[in-house]
């Protein structure tokens, strides 16, 4: 049930990770707008990773969450640990990323604040279901 | 088949953020419809969504007959305006005031910009000494230097002196509520138009949508418009 969650949440992640992904790619999100900081946050050095969009890794990510965590719904012995490993990675950079955000660029995007949001939620299953001991 | 489901639900996802990511990335155009004169006119008919008229008269560069007129919505302070400065100003040089007009129209975004409205009521100031582009082009240019200031007045004065201007009457006009009333009128034009965000660019009327504006993609859409003329 709790990875069953965890998948479901993950997609919304994936959804919003896809979407910066292609506003990046096609340069619309590089544009000034009146209500958010995406342009300045995406047009920031730190939303690429060797020329490659941060997002797209993110989608990335998302889906190898999404693919765990359906897996560990399904029963498969293993991925539970593995889903672990890869939130609690995604964790550690969500919090990097709000760092920059907060005190770097002095932008915040409200995409990438809901893809914080969901890598928390994610964070918080993965470690109730580790506590419960499910795998 | 219980032991497949996952690998097909895993797939199916897949192949929905493919198609997804596809499709969003297919191009879309935006487009204001082209003024067209409402048949037999009167000489005060009106043209089809031809928005609110903006600060009179415009920032221009170029001949009012030039075929081709660039309109942009710009802020001083955001960084694609700013690279999209020297492509423009490249464009009028190669084409010439008889082919290319450009119109520049305020759209300082506050308070995303905390400089951006200073910025545009120093070009309007200058402007009213008849050195709008010689400031427009310096605020532009330096937009670097001045962007994370904490105080932009000092700067900006400074580059009033440089490019010739009475200090004194440009200190005076920075605070008029002339400035404030093109700014206005600018922006009034931009939401008529349903503009979103900066640069924004109209080309003859029709917005050019953002990922056009790249400099070999809008020199293409200037010549297009330029054969058609012919």
């Amino acid at each position: 049930m709790l990875y069953g969650i965890a998948a479901l949440v993950s997609l919304v992640g994936l959804g919003d990770a896809i979407y910066l992904t292609v506003e990046h790619l096609s340069g619309r999100s590089v544009r000034c707008t009146i209500v958010s900081g995406c342009s300045e946050v995406l047009s920031s050095p730190y939303a690429t990773v060797r020329g490659y969009p941060l997002a797209g890794l993110g989608a990335a990510a998302y889906f190898v969450v999404f693919s765990l965590a359906t897996l560990a719904a399904f029963g498969y012995k293993g991925t539970g640990k593995l889903l672990a490993l890869v939130v609690g990675a995604m964790f550690l950079t969500t919090l990097w990323l709000v760092y920059l955000q907060a005190f770097v660029i002095h932008h915040f995007c409200q995409f990438c604040l809901l893809s914080a949001l969901v890598t928390t939620i994610l964070t918080l299953l993965v470690v109730y279901a580790r506590i419960k001991g499910l795998d | 088949m219980k032991r497949l489901l996952p690998f097909v639900i895993i797939a199916m996802v897949l192949g929905a953020g493919l198609l997804t990511a596809r499709y969003l990335l297919t191009p879309t155009t935006t487009e204001v419809p082209r003024p067209t004169p409402v048949p037999d006119a009167s000489p005060s008919a009106t043209v089809a969504n031809p928005g609110e008229s903006g600060a009179e008269p415009p920032w221009t560069f170029g001949n009012p007959s030039a075929p081709v007129t660039l309109e942009e919505f710009g802020d001083f302070e955001c960084p694609p305006c700013g690279m999209l400065h020297p492509v423009l100003k490249e464009y009028a040089r190669q084409y010439g005031p008889s082919k290319l007009r450009i119109i520049f129209r305020e759209l300082p975004l506050v308070p995303t910009h905390q400089h951006a409205l200073a910025a545009a009521r120093s070009a309007e100031a200058a402007g009213m000494q008849g050195k709008f582009w010689e400031m427009h082009d310096m605020i532009y240019e330096t937009q670097k230097d001045w962007h994370e200031a904490f105080d932009t007045r000092p700067i900006f004065e400074g580059y009033a002196t440089k490019i010739g201007l009475d200090l004194e009457k440009f200190r005076k006009d920075i605070s008029s509520d002339a400035a404030e009333q093109r700014i206005f009128l600018d922006g009034k034009r931009a939401h008529s138009l349903g503009v979103k965000g900066t640069p924004t660019v109209f080309l003859n009327g029709r917005e050019v949508p953002f990922e056009s504006l790249a400099p070999e993609k809008l020199k293409v859409l200037i010549d297009d418009e330029l054969k058609n003329h012919q």
